[in-house]
């Protein structure tokens, strides 16, 4: 009796060379399958097969792209120098003052950007000294203001 | 009539400016453009970058 053993059917899944997987598959443990390079001189094929087994090849990785922290600290965050005084660097508070930051920060435009303020707000500044109850603390903030101001901008 | 109110621009102007010193307006005009949650919450921002209580409202 004769025994049927299947046989080569062309149009089985396992035949389709478009039948892969995108992504390579889930391997195995990380591995690449043997596979069996056709066209080789007698003998050489199954070599080439034990070799494969006995040495897998590493599976492929994706691979671990760094991606930025988006911990981004607020004015209010905790300081990550606690040792340091969060007003290191600045002119006014405790820790050294303007006189540690690099040369190319401590240029002082203070003055014309008080001008540049004055002559923006100083309107609407002056206007809120008229209060009634206006402190004295504001108004001489507010005068002082006025005498940064150039002759005749006023 | 218009009444000097705690917490309001002006007042918070008044605030920085008398803490961290005439000379630095800049900052202070920017500062009192901050959306404080309450003046507590400004004054005790001040005093923590200037050690000091803050020093506006005719102090």
């Amino acid at each position: 009796m004769a025994e049927n053993r299947g046989g080569m059917r062309p149009t089985a899944s396992q035949n389709n060379p478009a039948n892969v997987s995108a992504t390579g598959g889930a391997g195995q443990s990380g591995t690449q399958a043997a596979q069996y390079i056709p066209g080789l001189p007698y003998g050489q094929g199954q070599e080439t097969m034990q070799q494969q087994m006995s040495a897998p090849m590493a599976g492929a990785t994706s691979p671990q792209i760094p991606t930025p922290s988006m911990n981004f600290n607020t004015l209010l965050s905790e300081t990550d120098n606690p040792s340091e005084p969060i007003t290191a660097g600045a002119s006014v508070g405790p820790g050294p003052g303007r006189e540690v930051l690099p040369k190319s920060l401590t240029g002082d435009a203070r003055d014309a950007e008080n001008v540049q303020i004055v002559a923006k707000y100083i309107p609407m500044l002056m206007e809120a000294a008229k209060i009634p109850d206006a402190p004295d603390s504001y108004k001489r903030f507010v005068n002082n203001l006025i005498e940064q101001l150039p002759q005749g901008q006023m | 009539m218009q009444k000097w109110v705690r917490g309001t621009l002006f007042d918070n102007i008044d605030q920085f400016a008398n803490s961290l010193g005439y000379e630095n307006a800049g900052i202070v005009m920017q500062l009192a453009m901050v959306p404080w949650n309450t003046p507590e919450d400004r004054d005790e921002f001040i005093f923590a970058i200037t050690g000091d209580i803050p020093k506006g409202g005719g102090n």
